[in-house]
């Protein structure tokens, strides 16, 4: 029995794609080659007789579909995982085989199929009993695994991401992936992460494959995703796979759950920060599943500190709703809405969050083709009104992504994955209008970007020997500047001038203003992304993988802070800025040890990015409609090793994580080209050396633990201990006009104080009163147990009052205690 | 715009503390700083010209005078190739020994002091100044600003019951792109460009903190200024805003207009890129200042 619907469907998603893309892109020789290769091979290898078992493994009570859950095959030594949405599919020589279905924290299910024909089994995992030595927490996702190539991946359960204590109680998806190896951020009150020396910016966010572009509340005191709505998290750190692009340094992955859909179902809970609530249960029958959940901080949570009205809070909305129309097609119907109020005095009023809607559609081509098709809007919006200047302020990034993503299982040594995806943005980098009659402010829209990205990809999962498997994959991506109404021209076509007399940077003043108007194109960028990860077991106890990954990203947060901030604004590749390309080497090694109740996994890596955007000095990024005349293109480059220790089982479960690594950029001096005989016509930034980036921590160590005493307690601790951040003393100081003003050598040659601390947290069960049905549990937390003053930072300043200059040190959070109240029925 | 961010920062940092330390600076050369901000008020008959020359110092300490061999300032209006058919000298004298203030030398025969009436947009000022055996330039173009069309002390408050509100208006030049520093005393300043309300009466608040009495007299000045001088002045403005260290953004060292000129001969030094750490500190500028003066009630 021959299909090769494989092919068949790639050839006509390209044809598709072709068509989408209007002017054809070329695609290379060697990788038609590489196609025509690969389907050849395929033929052989599936000309034997063999059937498809297939189908969807979900959770018992709730049909919550499971992700990465285990189907081995007894006699072949083989299996398969299922995917993001529960599916699996195996295909086997005909014969009789002992299945066992086995996730952790639930029973195993093992039982014997005669496949003499192709065979769906849907099968439904229950929980473990909670006999108190056989209590787990972990997830069986966290696990590591020793034979898929797939490596420098971290995956976090929403149990886990429950029971890490955090600052004023409230679990937090993005402060739970700081403990991972590899992954920082700028400090305490610092938005986003930074995963192996990258930026913030260069971290791709899908919340149920739709990208979030600001994934902080408050300023980065809390992130955006509500801990209860969410099933699986999983950060790649590297090797990533083709089906993913966009950003270069990492990809973070989060799934909502999608409802319960056998019955009505409540959680929720009251904490220091905000209060939660998350209904789920079925519509009519088991076929459709609802969940809605909402969480809010309470209203003028800063209000006792001033006299004055303020207020600043946050909530964010989840609703999604599933339905199955039959065995082969599921649709998704999801969204989010979040959002950040802060004013003071109604003078000064901020709003900001990200809105996802998204559709989509899981299709069953057959037993062995899986696919997904995703509609996605998602924008991020900033405001603000500033009473006392007389204006309001709007900006923000619209944009509209369609994806088609294919699931091939060929067989049980092959697997292949491939699509197009295509997104479409419109940037508003700022409208100025005046926000009553007597202002003096004239109404001014900058000039807004558009542009269209879009990719295929063919990625192939491919065990070759029952040692070696190995992952390649080639993404193609294009990226489209499109035109825009003012566009300016420089002499040169150079927008930054150097004076190499005092050796400032300035803005060029544009020679004149074109008007492409939004069909036309203003520049095209087409890049090949390879992909390759090996992995070589040893013994199934052990392994070693390595992978190179390129990326290219062509949009770029304009962010001259240490952290981002709300008002950042997104800028698009264009003929000034080049999209950033990352070139990224990983080799580690793998261990499960015991059976896998631990695992121990360390590597190390290498990563350099072409065109990484700096800016001049005193560069105003806020309501500049021309940024390419400030800013610059340098490069970065990482490298570190990273060591993971964790005991999955058991009682007490926790890992040990630890990272060395460097982290810095590059902007030397342009060469314009000009004939001169010279290549020095430049200082660059920073007179053209590398210097460390503001997230560039030498030594960071990160320890968390999680014991369970009786059915009734569980305690938590982490610590954390991380080099400080580089910052900058003054080599002297000169005054002008009265001003004291602070001037200094090479950037970020100094360093804060080391950094590091305690939490602890217990959480408390209640036994279970049997006639009520409300299930309820305490968590008591205490951040920063032994109050250290960690510095956010050193800064020198003449004291207003006494005249004397000095070094103030900041530090955020001291000692903070908390309790949170969790409860479902 | 970068200074408004900063309030909602200050709110913010509220669960923050904050400690004054020691910390050890590393010991640096000095170097040459020119405080060379001519303000020309068109109601006198001359530019009040004094130069400030001092040595920088360690943050901890004061920058000392200095004196220099030789200071004058050379003006006229340019052609168009950027060359002077005329050009007028005021040839510079430290004003007391020992202070490193320098004004016009009366000592020549012809006066070199630089009359207000001849200072109108399109004269463009240099200064060449030797210190310790290297010699320094700077160029600029003289910059007109408008007047204050009012001054007035509001009750409003932003953050703290302390402050002390007062709201500026003036009416923007419609014929140009300016440029304007703000000076509102106690060492503070804000640089303003009119993008966004280019020939409108224009009003906003600034809020001064709590060391304002009753009584005292606040005097705002607006400047003028070329946009090399607002770009010089914004980024000593984000350079010494106290941000608490969050969305801090990178230190720089604020380069002024004041270069180093030794042994730039077009043969072998054309330019200092090879040498970026020959360089003076400060700023030489021209700017047509208008201020008004109010009583705190």
């Amino acid at each position: 029995m021959l299909k090769l619907d494989g092919a068949k469907w790639f050839v006509s998603i390209v044809r598709f794609n072709f068509v989408f893309l209007k002017k054809p892109i070329k695609m290379p020789k060697h990788l038609l080659a590489l196609l025509l290769a690969l389907f050849g091979h395929f033929y052989v290898l599936i000309a034997q007789e063999k059937y498809t078992l297939s189908g969807t493994v979900s959770e018992a009570t709730s049909n919550e579909t499971l992700i990465g859950v285990t189907i081995a095959v007894t006699e072949l030594r083989t299996g398969t995982t299922t995917n993001e949405y529960g599916f699996y599919s195996l295909t086997l020589p005909k014969g009789e085989y002992r299945i066992t279905v086995s996730y952790l924290g639930f029973q195993d299910i093992v039982e014997t199929i005669n496949l003499n024909k192709n065979l769906k089994k849907d099968f439904n995992l229950a929980e473990e009993a909670e006999e108190l030595e056989e209590v787990v927490v972990t997830d069986d996702a966290e696990r590591l695994d020793i034979r898929k190539p797939q490596m420098s991946v971290n995956t976090l359960a929403a149990q886990t991401i429950k029971q890490i204590p955090v600052v004023l109680g409230e679990a937090d998806v993005i402060k739970s992936l700081l403990l991972l190896p590899g992954v920082t951020n700028a400090g305490e009150a610092s938005s986003g992460f930074n995963v192996r020396g990258g930026a913030t910016d260069q971290n791709l966010i899908l919340l149920d494959e739709a990208t979030v572009f600001n994934s902080s509340h408050l300023f980065g005191f809390f992130s955006v995703f509500n801990p209860d709505a969410i099933k699986d998290v999983k950060l790649f750190k590297g090797g990533i796979p083709a089906r993913y692009g966009g950003r270069v340094s990492s990809v973070l992955e989060i799934f909502q759950k999608e409802g319960n859909s056998k019955d009505f179902k409540v959680n929720g809970g009251i904490g220091a920060v905000a209060s939660r609530l998350l209904l789920e249960g079925p519509i009519k029958d088991e076929r459709t599943a609802f969940l809605v959940g909402g969480r809010a901080s309470y209203a003028h949570l800063f209000l006792p500190l001033f006299d004055v009205n303020n207020k600043a809070y946050f909530y964010d909305l989840n609703a999604k709703i599933n339905h199955k129309i039959n065995e082969n097609n599921n649709i998704f119907l999801s969204g989010y809405f979040g959002r950040d109020l802060f004013s003071v005095n109604d003078k000064f009023v901020n709003t900001y969050g990200n809105a996802v809607g998204n559709f989509r559609w899981n299709h069953l081509f057959s037993e062995k083709l899986f696919s997904n098709l995703s509609l996605i809007y998602s924008d991020y919006y900033y405001g603000l009104e500033l009473d006392f200047v007389g204006f309001e302020w709007d900006s923000g990034i619209q944009n509209f992504n369609l994806k088609y993503d294919l699931k091939h299982y060929l067989n049980d040594k092959l697997q292949l994955n491939y699509g197009i995806q295509n997104t479409y943005y419109v940037f508003n980098p700022g409208k100025i209008k005046p926000n009553s009659p007597s202002s003096g402010i004239v109404e001014e829209q900058l000039t807004k970007k558009y542009a269209n990205e879009n990719a295929i990809y063919l990625d192939v999962e491919h065990d070759l020997t029952e040692k070696l498997s190995v992952e390649y994959g080639l993404r193609v991506s294009q990226f489209n500047r499109l035109g825009q109404d003012e566009f300016y021209v420089y002499e040169d076509n150079n927008p930054v001038i150097f004076d190499p007399f005092t050796l400032v940077y300035r803005e060029a003043q544009p020679i004149d203003t074109i008007n492409p108007g939004r069909g036309g194109t203003l520049k095209k960028y087409l890049n090949l992304e390879p992909r390759v990860s090996a992995s070589y077991n040893f013994n199934g106890k052990s392994s070693v993988k390595a992978s190179y990954t390129r990326l290219a990203q062509y949009l770029h947060l304009l962010s001259n802070t240490s952290s981002p901030t709300p008002l950042d604004v997104w800028t698009p590749s264009g003929p000034f800025v080049k999209p950033q390309l990352l070139d990224q080497y990983a080799v580690g090694y793998f261990r499960n040890i015991k059976n896998g109740r631990y695992s121990f996994e360390t590597e190390v890596y290498y990563k350099d990015i072409q065109n990484r955007i700096d800016y001049i000095d005193g560069a105003n990024l806020i309501a500049n409609n021309a940024i390419e005349q400030v800013i610059l293109n340098g490069m970065a480059r990482a490298f570190g090793i990273e060591f993971l220790l964790r005991k999955n089982e058991g009682r007490f479960t926790g890992w040990l994580a630890y990272t060395l690594s460097r982290s810095e950029q590059r902007t030397p001096g342009r060469d314009l080209g000009l004939d001169t005989g010279r290549s020095d016509l430049e200082t660059g930034i920073n007179l053209g050396e590398w210097y460390s980036t503001p997230y560039d921590k030498t030594h960071d160590l990160a320890l968390f633990g999680s014991f369970d005493l009786n059915e009734k307690w569980n305690f938590n601790a982490n610590f954390i201990f991380q080099t400080g951040q580089p910052t900058n003393y003054p080599i002297g100081q000169f005054e002008i006009e009265g001003v004291v003003v602070p001037y200094y050598g090479p950037r970020n040659k100094v360093r804060l104080p080391d950094y590091h601390r305690l939490d602890l947290s217990a959480t408390l069960t209640p036994k279970r009163n049997q006639r009520k049905k409300v299930q309820s549990e305490w968590v008591f937390s205490l951040y920063n147990v032994y109050n250290r003053k960690n510095a956010a930072s050193i800064n020198f300043r003449e004291n207003e009052d006494t005249g004397r200059r000095e070094a103030l040190r900041t530090s955020i959070f001291g000692i903070i205690p908390s309790v949170t109240y969790n409860f479902k029925f | 715009m970068k200074r408004f961010w900063i309030y909602v920062v200050v709110a913010l940092t509220f669960i923050s503390c904050e400690d004054v330390i020691d910390v050890e600076l590393p010991e640096v050369e000095t170097r040459l700083v020119v405080g060379g901000i001519l303000k020309v008020d068109k109601s006198q008959e001359f530019v009040d010209v004094r130069i400030a020359m001092k040595e920088t110092s360690s943050y901890f300490e004061d920058n000392q005078p200095t004196q220099v061999e030789s200071a004058v300032i050379y003006y006229g209006r340019p052609t168009r190739d950027g060359l002077f058919e005329s050009l007028s000298f005021s040839h510079l004298i430290e004003e007391e020994p020992g202070t490193g203030i320098y004004i016009p030398n009366s000592n020549f025969t012809e006066d070199q002091r630089i009359r207000t009436a001849y200072v109108e947009p399109g004269i463009t000022f240099i200064m060449e100044i030797t210190h310790k055996g290297r010699r320094y330039y700077a160029r600029t173009d003289y910059a007109p600003a408008v007047p204050l069309d009012n001054l007035e002390q509001g009750d409003d408050t932003l953050f703290d019951d302390e402050e002390t509100e007062v709201i500026v208006s003036f009416t923007d030049d419609p014929e140009a792109q300016n440029f304007y520093i703000f000076d509102f005393g106690f060492g503070e300043f804000q640089a303003v460009e009119d993008q966004f309300f280019n020939g409108q009466e224009f009003q906003f608040s600034y809020f001064y903190d709590s060391n304002l009495n009753v009584g005292q007299d606040v005097t705002v000045s607006i400047w003028g200024a070329t946009e090399d001088f607002y770009n010089y002045m914004d980024l000593v403005v984000e350079q010494t805003t106290d941000n608490l260290g969050v969305f801090q953004t990178p230190v720089a060292t604020v380069r002024g207009n004041v270069f180093d000129i030794t042994g730039l001969d077009n043969i072998d030094i054309f330019d200092n890129v090879e040498r970026p750490n020959d360089y003076a500190l400060g700023y030489f500028a021209v700017s047509q200042v208008y201020s008004q003066t109010i009583t705190i009630q």
